[in-house]
């Protein structure tokens, strides 16, 4: 505790909140020594009154006002059985035997504990960093007590079915306890009216992809929408997003793009997404290619490009997922765009891409009608005119050019039909002239942006 | 994507068992990963516009502008194979509709 006590010391006399927040840190591979050490150095009693000597006798740390004092004392003291508890779930604690639920009540009372810092005890703006380690491993002890949990339901399945057994809600019993108070911190930091360059608003940002990623796991986007909400211009004077480290920002960008996405509004998806793209870091390769994961539907629909070559080349994954598809839409071969749905079927649906994917039928129906046209060629020109591409173009052409393409019988009704969609959406342009059987097409892009 | 798959099946019947078991334990940690499509926390809090990927795009390591998306359609040298195929296809609709 001493050397802990030193090190919160001269974090303090600083105001360094990084280096503060290191010294509540609970990772054991980081700091396997370090946690022991202070485990093995005492008693409840003797670290009591180690932390009373230290925080309310010695008077070598000026600067902490009586409430801070008292605020700190408790969080070390709780930290100090929280990392008993850390040991003994990792089994380094001899014969002690612990679990990560345990883990996470303990963990939960130092978070409480740091969160009452700012509402009770005048914590500072700059020990913010105290609160993202809190919270980051308040999350992963909720997740692996669920995981603790499901594991050792699993055993005893078999014998004890129970009617009111809710699996659903027990799965992830203590990460929805988590998000409660994970939004804590969040209301903690955007509710600070201090003045902006002492304000806790400088937190709001890695509270709010603390939650993202707890409600994405929990499937509940629809709260996520609310923590948008709550930050939306006007509601709230936190500082522009720009000002935030690139971490933060990406992040944020990324569950704002997904969010979107799913919610069908691909031009706004496309936006955060490329924004996500653009300043994560190069060497972030998992990051990069779960961006790519929902841009790559994005570009498909917004602007009717392909990912190229080169952009996959990194991503294995992606090409194995998206290149058949790609292939298929390029080649205007709707038989072979329908096979690659139906593999990639399993995993498009677990990334809820799915129905995005699927509306790129269009895109390859628009080639394979497109290549009718082209293959159309050209009317007699008149006086040396330019050459005018053939616009009249029975309906049967196009219906034998979807049987060939797609390999099924198909009637020239449903292709009338079609037809009629494209023209809709805008990806062909003309009319259909029903009684003579024909479609009339644009005399100038017939098929905007692809040149002719 | 280029590897024949005679190749692949070959080295996988020669393999040892125990290669065969670490390979299998592989798999399983890489779909146990993939399960897990939550966003990363960077090593790093921030970081200079130099690292990233917007500034290896534009420069792509030799100074070019990486090309990052492509057309949908093409505009291959196969539209004539596409017009005779689509000829022959018509010529069956037609003397089916004799018929």
């Amino acid at each position: 505790m001493d050397s802990l006590i030193k090190e919160f010391n001269a974090a303090y006399a600083a105001m360094k909140g990084d280096q503060l927040a290191e010294t509540i840190h609970p990772d054991i591979e980081r700091y396997s020594h370090k946690l022991r050490a202070i485990w093995d150095r005492g008693d409840l009693r003797s670290t009591t009154a180690d932390l009373n000597f230290l925080f309310y006798q010695d008077k070598s740390h000026a600067n902490l006002s009586k409430a801070e004092a008292t605020g700190w004392f408790e969080i070390y003291l709780t930290y100090w059985k929280a990392v008993g508890e850390i040991l003994a779930a990792e089994g380094l604690r001899g014969n002690v035997k612990g679990s990560w639920t345990q883990v996470y009540v303990k963990w939960k009372e130092l978070t409480l504990l740091i969160i009452r810092g700012y509402s009770h005890y005048e914590f500072e703006n700059w020990t913010i960093p105290c609160l993202y380690v809190a919270g980051k491993y308040l999350r992963l002890y909720a997740m692996r007590a669920d995981a603790e949990k499901s594991s050792s339901n699993d055993d005893t399945a078999m014998t004890g079915f129970q009617d009111d057994f809710d699996p659903e809600a027990e799965e992830n019993k203590q990460l929805e306890d988590c998000a409660r108070h994970l939004n804590r911190i969040f209301q903690i930091c955007l509710t600070d009216r201090a003045p902006l360059e002492e304000s806790r608003k400088w937190g709001v940002y890695y509270a709010i992809n603390l939650l993202f990623k707890t409600y994405f796991k929990l499937n509940s986007e629809p709260l996520s929408k609310n923590v948008l909400k709550a930050i939306s211009a006007g509601r709230s004077d936190i500082p522009l997003i720009d000002k935030f480290p690139k971490s933060q920002q990406v992040t944020f960008k990324y569950y704002e793009g997904v969010l979107s996405f799913l919610e069908e509004n691909y031009v706004e998806a496309e936006k955060h997404l490329t924004m996500a793209w653009l300043m994560c870091h190069r060497d972030a390769q998992r990051n990069l290619e779960l961006i790519l994961t929902y841009l790559i539907p994005c570009h498909l629909l917004t602007t009717h490009t392909l990912p190229s070559a080169q952009l996959l080349e990194p991503f294995p994954r992606l090409q194995k997922l998206f290149i058949p598809l790609a292939n298929a839409i390029k080649g205007a071969d709707l038989r072979a765009f329908d096979h690659a749905l139906r593999d990639g079927e399993d995993e498009f649906i677990k990334r809820r891409i799915y129905l995005t994917l699927e509306r790129g039928r269009d895109i390859a129906l628009r080639n394979l009608l497109r290549k009718v046209f082209v293959a159309g060629g050209f009317e007699e020109s008149k006086d040396g005119a330019p050459p005018v591409r053939r616009t009249r173009i029975p309906i049967a052409e196009f219906t034998a050019a979807i049987k060939i393409s797609s390999g099924e019988d198909i009637d020239a009704d449903e292709v009338e039909c079609l037809m009629a969609n494209m023209i809709y959406k805008n990806l062909m342009k003309g009319y259909i002239a029903h009684e003579r059987g024909f479609v009339v097409l644009s005399k100038n892009g017939a098929f905007p942006g692809t040149n002719v | 994507m280029a590897v024949p798959s005679s190749d692949k099946a070959a080295t996988t019947s020669e393999a040892k068992p125990e290669q065969k078991d670490a390979q299998q334990q592989q798999k399983k940690s890489a779909a146990a990963l993939e399960e897990d499509d939550e966003f990363e926390d960077f090593p790093v809090e921030d970081w200079p516009a130099e690292e990233t990927e917007a500034a290896t795009t534009t420069t792509g390591g030799n100074g070019t502008t990486k090309h990052l998306w492509e057309e949908s359609w093409d505009d291959d040298d196969t539209s004539d194979d596409f017009s005779a195929q689509l000829r022959e296809e018509l010529k069956k609709v037609e003397a089916s509709k004799r018929r």
